[in-house]
């Protein structure tokens, strides 16, 4: 008994020593980097989860099919949290205390990422491209923020940039929001008070809770404030419920969309309803010319990923691995956590994704802040309006 | 204050709508309490299971019979009734036959875990992908001095009011509801009269699935979307019974639309008046659960039960 207890302080102490002397980052050999990722598989996102986290696993495959990053193979651990701020926060501990991950990457949903802040803070450690377009992940004043490096544009600049592009059209317009009272929801209202503040005018605000299923009462309201434009705030299903709530009424204003409205199925749903409908975008279109969705469908091709995985999800998954594998080559060969951080901000400029031009630095951890406009039209999304700040 | 008038009616005509969906969901959960004391949480599932395959049987038919119509809807609705039979058949036999001598508590317990089976299991089958399901009214609307009906709603709305109708005559009228009512008073004593009690069982989860069944094929088009969390609908249609009377089933519609009618005045003209009310729409539904229960803590419908111990 003794010697056993010996023989654990031992272990213990050659464990610390090896834990303190910063030699090696958790989760580094010389022939693999672990990194921790939380997807929804099993949850209400579970469709976009499968498809995101199957995206990144093609791009890290073919990554590691050429050898890896500096003779490293990525491997990622993938942690099923079902969307859940709670199972997310115990998802990235197990990762973070059990699995000894390097870095946390493309944790999925804004409310997930919201919850482990404290975690980064804690344990020093990055989260590369979460799966959120909220603009709170790049805002530098909250717990965590320099650890995080948020991709795509904002919902605040989504909303902000929509307002600019109407305002540009029709000056005297009237604007209204039908938002989900949520993270989501509270981040596009944030960008819609500054535009509010810069054009000097007021947006009439309809809310409403995750779940509903019947938008008579929001509908009735905007179409009560005579609103010609109605941004919507939701996902797939609330937009296509709203447009035919409003055709059915005789009520035909300019809706537009925050980017998760963007899914094909809006259109294919809403049918005559949704005709017309614009939605806000942050990336180039999966299957349109831009060199980056070209090479996203060599990809597929070469990876032989069945035809009703590949789409926008899909692609996003790959840009986020993109990203990732950047930043682990500016890393260098001495791989640390502190030279992870170091090298995504000298990310500038940065235009190998299906994103706008990436930038990050010491004080910016915002990837992209540009939006362009897609409408409906003939039952095709168009772009109609390219990248705006 | 005639637009004002017309406003609202609007918002109730929905409300009615959106509550007969509810209705016919706690129509489902009363069916079983009534006979067997016991509270199916999984009837929100066996809704969505419903809206599953009835989307897969009219997908088959129009691939077989070309574009989907009216004819294809009727087709659709009956298959899914007839798999809700067996289902509500086999789900019997499974959970509620090897416990029946168990605490009810544990058989509610059951009923839990099912429901989150049944949603891993529906998730295997269909896919990760949400499906779009057709209306078989295409948008098709009336209207009525400006207030705007859609066919489905008016659909929804009849087979609401059929179904409580149908089974409110059985359950006080014929041998067989009788026969239930007596089941769930005391199950030895109803044996021992004469009544095959384990039919009861099985009829009565045939009922629930069959109900199901119906709300299911109704509220997948008015939902726009058909995931595996459409069951979760059944958590709001909770309230609508214990509202109306659980255990009373003319409650089960007056507790719904009345649910239905809230949800929908209340984001509506209520919000677009009173800033206030945008902040509780949430819980408003709650405020107006508890108070009722207050005064008729049964319900609105509900009859106190005294038992003899």
């Amino acid at each position: 008994m003794k010697h056993m207890i010996k023989s654990m302080i031992a272990i213990l102490c050659v464990t610390m020593i090896g834990c303190g002397s910063g030699a090696k980052s958790p989760g580094v050999t010389d022939a693999e980097v672990v990194i921790g990722t939380t997807s929804d598989l099993s949850g209400p996102a579970k469709e976009l989860g499968a498809l995101i986290t199957g995206g990144e696993q093609m791009y890290i495959n073919h990554i590691n099919s050429q050898g890896g990053v500096h003779g490293r193979k990525i491997k990622l651990l993938v942690e099923d949290a079902q969307y859940n701020p709670q199972k997310t926060v115990v998802a990235v501990k197990k990762l973070i205390e059990k699995e000894q991950v390097f870095s946390l990457f493309a944790i999925l949903g804004t409310s997930p990422t919201e919850a482990i802040r404290s975690l980064l803070v804690e344990n020093e450690i990055p989260l590369i491209a979460p799966e959120s377009q909220s603009g709170t992940m790049s805002d530098l004043s909250r717990p965590g923020s320099k650890y995080i490096f948020s991709t795509e544009v904002g919902y605040n600049r989504q909303g902000e940039i929509m307002v600019n592009w109407i305002m540009n059209q029709n000056p005297d317009a009237t604007i209204g929001v039908i938002y989900q009272d949520d993270d989501y929801g509270e981040n596009a209202l944030e960008g819609l008070k500054n535009a509010e503040e810069k054009h000097g005018i007021s947006i009439q605000k309809e809310s409403f809770q995750r779940g509903t299923t019947d938008f008579t009462g929001q509908v009735g309201n905007v179409m009560k404030g005579g609103c010609d434009y109605v941004l919507i705030a939701a996902i797939v299903k609330e937009p296509i419920i709203i447009m035919k709530t409003a055709a059915a009424m005789g009520y035909k204003p300019q809706f537009m969309g925050f980017g998760p409205t963007m899914d094909h199925r809006v259109g294919l749903a809403a049918g005559k309803a949704g005709e017309g409908f614009i939605s806000a975008n942050g990336a180039y279109m999966w299957n349109s010319d831009h060199p980056s969705a070209v090479e996203y469908r060599e990809l597929c091709n070469q990876y032989e990923v069945p035809e009703k995985m590949r789409g926008m999800y899909h692609f996003y998954g790959v840009t986020a691995a993109k990203v990732l594998v950047e930043g682990l080559t500016r890393a260098g060969e001495n791989l640390s956590r502190t030279g992870l951080i170091k090298g995504m901000e000298s990310i500038k400029d940065w235009d190998e994704t299906n994103l706008p031009p990436i930038t990050w630095g010491p004080n910016d951890r915002q990837g992209s802040d540009q939006a362009m406009l897609i409408q409906i039209k003939n039952g095709k999304q168009i772009p109609i309006a390219g990248w705006m700040k | 204050m005639n637009s004002l008038f017309t406003e609202i009616s609007q918002e109730i005509v929905s409300g009615i709508a959106l509550g007969s969906i509810y209705a016919l969901i706690a129509l489902g959960f009363i069916l079983i309490y009534k006979a067997t004391e016991v509270v199916n949480f999984a009837q929100g599932e066996l809704m969505m299971v419903g809206a599953y395959v009835n989307f897969f049987l009219i997908q088959s038919f129009t691939s077989s019979m070309g574009a989907p119509t009216f004819l294809t809807f009727i087709l659709g609705l009956l298959g899914s009734i007839i798999f809700a039979v067996l289902f509500g058949w086999f789900l019997d036999l499974i959970i509620n036959r090897p416990m029946k001598d168990e605490p009810v508590f544990s058989i509610i317990m059951a009923t839990i875990s099912i429901g989150i089976v049944l949603r891993a299991i529906v998730g295997l089958i269909a896919g990760p992908m949400s499906l779009v399901p057709k209306s078989p009214f295409g948008g098709a609307h009336i209207q009525l001095s400006g207030i705007i009906i859609s066919i489905l709603d008016l659909f929804i709305i009849g087979a609401a009011i059929a179904l409580v109708a149908v089974f409110y005559y059985f359950f006080n009228k014929t041998r067989w509801g009788l026969a239930m009512q007596a089941t769930s008073e005391d199950p030895i004593a109803a044996e021992l009269m004469g009544v095959p009690v384990n039919k009861v069982y099985s009829l009565v989860w045939i009922f629930a699935a069959i109900v199901a069944a119906v709300s299911g094929v109704l509220l997948a088009p008015r939902a726009a979307i058909l995931d595996t969390n459409m069951g979760f609908l059944g958590l709001k249609a909770f309230p609508a019974a214990v509202l109306g009377g659980f255990g009373s089933i003319p409650g089960a519609i007056v507790g719904g639309v009345i649910l239905g009618i809230i949800e929908t005045v209340s984001m509506g003209t209520l919000s677009f008046h009173f800033q206030w009310v945008k902040e509780i729409n949430d819980i408003i539904v709650w405020i107006v659960l508890i108070a009722v229960l207050m005064i008729r803590p049964t319900g609105i419908l509900g009859t106190e039960e005294i038992k003899k111990v």
